[in-house]
Parts: C-alpha cells; structure tokens; sequence
C-alpha cells in the first residue's frame, strides 16, 4: 500500500506529486470551518488503522480507512489522508518521503472516487440502506488503491496484471473488515448524529 | 455466478502472495565476506531473492540469492563503495550501502589472515615460547569467528525487529501533532471567517 522510495521511476513520482498537490488545494478548498474537525478526526483514525494488522496465510495486511474519509469529507479527504500520510512516513517509515504524493493520489483518490459514486446514496434512504451503500463504498475504495498501486508500479516496469492480482488478492480480507467497519461507522453516525453529513456539507465561507 | 466467482477467486488465490509491510535490508562485515540478510518487517524472510551490487557509478559488479532463512553472503573483489539493492516485486525495494572503507577493511583482513596463517604454522613448532594466542591456528580462528557470527545472528534480527517496532509513545506523538495541526487550522479559518 505505501510505496517506498526508490520503486518509482521520477516521471511517476513528479506526475503523482503534481496531482496530490491539486488533490490537495481543491480539499482545502472545500475544507470549511464545520468540517475541519471531523476532518481531524479522520486523519487521526487513518493514521492509526495502519497499525492494525490483519493477519492472513503468512503474511498481513493493514487497514486504511480511505473509503470512511472519502464518504465523509469528499475532496477535504485529500489535506486530511495527506496529514495522515506524512505523519506515518516520518515517524513509523512506511513509504517514502520522495514518493509521498503517489501514495497519496493512490490512497486518496480512491476515496473521492468512492464519494463520487456513493456519496448521495449514503447520505440517502434509511440508515441501514446508507450503511450497505458505505459499505460498498468503503470496499470500492481498497480495491482502487490496490490497483492504483499496481498501476504506479506498472509504470515503471513492473508487470502490471501479476502485480495487480497479488495485492487485490492480499486485500480482499481488508476490503471485507473495511466494508463492515465504514458500514458501521456510517451506520452509528446516521443514527446519533444525522447532521454530520448536512452539517459537514457546510455552507461556503 | 456466485459459485464461478468464488471458483475464479480460488484459483487466482493459489499462489498465495507474500506482500505488504516494510523490507528488513541488512548488511554487515562477516569475516573476509560482505553477509546480508533480506525479509519484511512482520518476520518472513526472503527464500530466493536476487540481490545485485552495484558500484557507485550504477555499475552492476555482481550478485547473490538468499538462503531458506533471507540470508545472502557477497565475497567482494574490489575495495570500492558496494551499494546492494534487493528487489522482490509489488514496490518493495530495498538498498544499503557499505563504503569502500569498510570493503577494504573486509579485504585487508582477508588477505592478512591468510599470510599470518603461512608463516605461523611452520614458524609454531620453533617457537616454544609457550604463547597460547599463537597455538590457535587458522581453522580455530575461523571456527571461533563462525560460532561467534552464529551466536549473534538472532541478536541481530531481534535488533532489527526492534527498530521496527511502533511503541505507544510515537502513536500518541503522531495523534497530538494531527489534532494540532487541525486546532491551528481551524483557528485560522475562524480568524478569517470572523474578520470577513
């Protein structure tokens, strides 16, 4: 999931800094004062879910919790992963300083993407009809950054299909737990606080 | 359809895929040979894995496979900076220098040890002088530096997997700088939003 430094060839890494960083100024620019804290806390829960691993056959697999961010915060998951990002490289040394704006495009964009897609579905309907929706969202999202990884490797060289298929399948165990979890979560956040998602809206400042 | 999906997933799931987590890349001095060892950070090692040399220019001057247990020996020729790198696909790389010090150390050493070891074992009979350093002969020597190599190996790994660790403190650390950052952020944004 975090490319480290030195896999990437540099026209994927400069093409991949240059779109996290419009990823990033179009997030904060949809980052209004009602949705700044909400989008803390999603960086602190993204940044944290790395550490939980999940284990299967011989090796383990990580949660990501893009999928959550993107159904809540839209484009704001940008500054609120990249926070997130930056601050697992620097003290945990996942991923590469030099390729962090690829990792970033591969983690949040996946999460828009989601939003896109599921956004109103989720907002919508019933709370158990907008927990399926994040649900699927949330598993969408894992397995677009699995390909986007795969796609970044296959830029530079690596054989994309094989590369491709061995990270899906490593995280078909984490699209399930992240279904259930985003689910969850939008489930608990539709029953407790169903403003979250008007309030977070906002209006522009 | 759901038991042809299931079907599909089955058979791409057979060869069974070792990715994720951080590499483990290590090099050290071992002897008269460059010995490394290669995993991830969750305890596999790498069976099998290339590793190329390369000199400072980029050159590629040699390689090595990985044993069973991830670990490689490189016997350099040349007292010149080695940069290993190890590839084992999916994005995880890995590199580590060893200078051109410390590969002339590992020759120098080498080469030394080889002319003490002629001219001792002739020369012992004679000297009678009752120096114990002298009754060990080579083959002691490089017994006792094996034992000693062998001795420190799973010290070593435990290092290394200690270095790994994330304990407590760098989580809560990384929890304060995000609220922080957030807290400054939206003191920012309802500065501005109280002056416009």
């Amino acid at each position: 999931m975090h490319i480290v430094d030195g896999a990437l060839s540099n026209p994927v890494v400069i093409a991949g800094t240059a779109m996290a960083i419009g990823g990033i100024a179009m997030g904060l620019k949809q980052l209004t004062l009602e949705r700044i804290p909400a989008t803390g806390i999603l960086s602190a829960s993204f940044f944290v879910a790395a550490l939980i691993h999940v284990p299967i056959g011989p090796s383990s697999v990580h949660l990501v919790l893009n999928g959550l961010a993107g159904l809540i915060l839209g484009w704001a998951a940008f500054p609120a992963l990249f926070v997130g990002l930056l601050l697992q490289t620097v003290f945990f040394g996942f991923g590469g300083v030099t390729v962090i704006g690829v990792n970033l495009l591969n983690i949040a964009a996946p999460a828009v993407l989601a939003w896109l897609l599921f956004g109103r579905l989720v907002e919508r309907g019933t709370p158990m009809s907008g927990a399926i929706w994040a649900g699927v969202g949330g598993a969408f999202s894992i397995a677009a950054t699995t390909i986007c990884v795969a796609f970044s490797l296959a830029l530079t060289g690596d054989e994309f299909i094989p590369a491709a298929k061995l990270v899906l399948l490593a995280h078909i165990p984490v699209m399930v737990i992240e279904a259930l979890l985003t689910g969850a979560a939008v489930y608990l956040v539709r029953q407790v606080r169903p403003d979250l998602f008007t309030a977070v809206k906002g209006v522009a400042p | 359809m759901i038991r042809g999906l299931a079907l599909i997933f089955a058979l791409l799931a057979m060869p069974l895929p070792a990715a994720a987590h951080k590499v483990i890349f290590a090099i050290f001095k071992s002897g008269d040979v460059v010995e490394g060892e290669l995993g991830f950070s969750n305890g596999d090692m790498s069976s099998g894995a290339v590793i190329e040399a390369f000199d400072s220019a980029g050159n590629k001057i040699g390689e090595a496979i990985t044993d069973a247990d991830g670990f490689f020996v490189y016997a350099p020729t040349q007292a010149i900076t080695h940069i290993f790198k190890a590839d084992m696909g999916a994005g995880h790389v890995a590199e580590a220098e060893m200078t051109a010090d410390d590969i002339a150390d590992i020759l120098g050493v080498a080469a030394a040890e080889e002319t003490v070891a002629k001219s001792t074992t002739p020369a012992s009979p004679t000297a009678t002088g009752g120096v114990t350093v002298a009754s060990l002969s080579s083959e002691e020597r490089l017994a006792i530096a094996e034992a000693v190599r062998d001795e420190m190996r799973p010290l070593r790994r435990e290092l290394a997997a200690y270095r790994e660790k994330n304990d407590l403190q760098t989580i809560l650390g990384g929890l304060g700088y995000i609220f922080g950052l957030f807290g400054l952020y939206f003191y920012i944004a309802a500065r501005r939003r109280m002056e416009g």
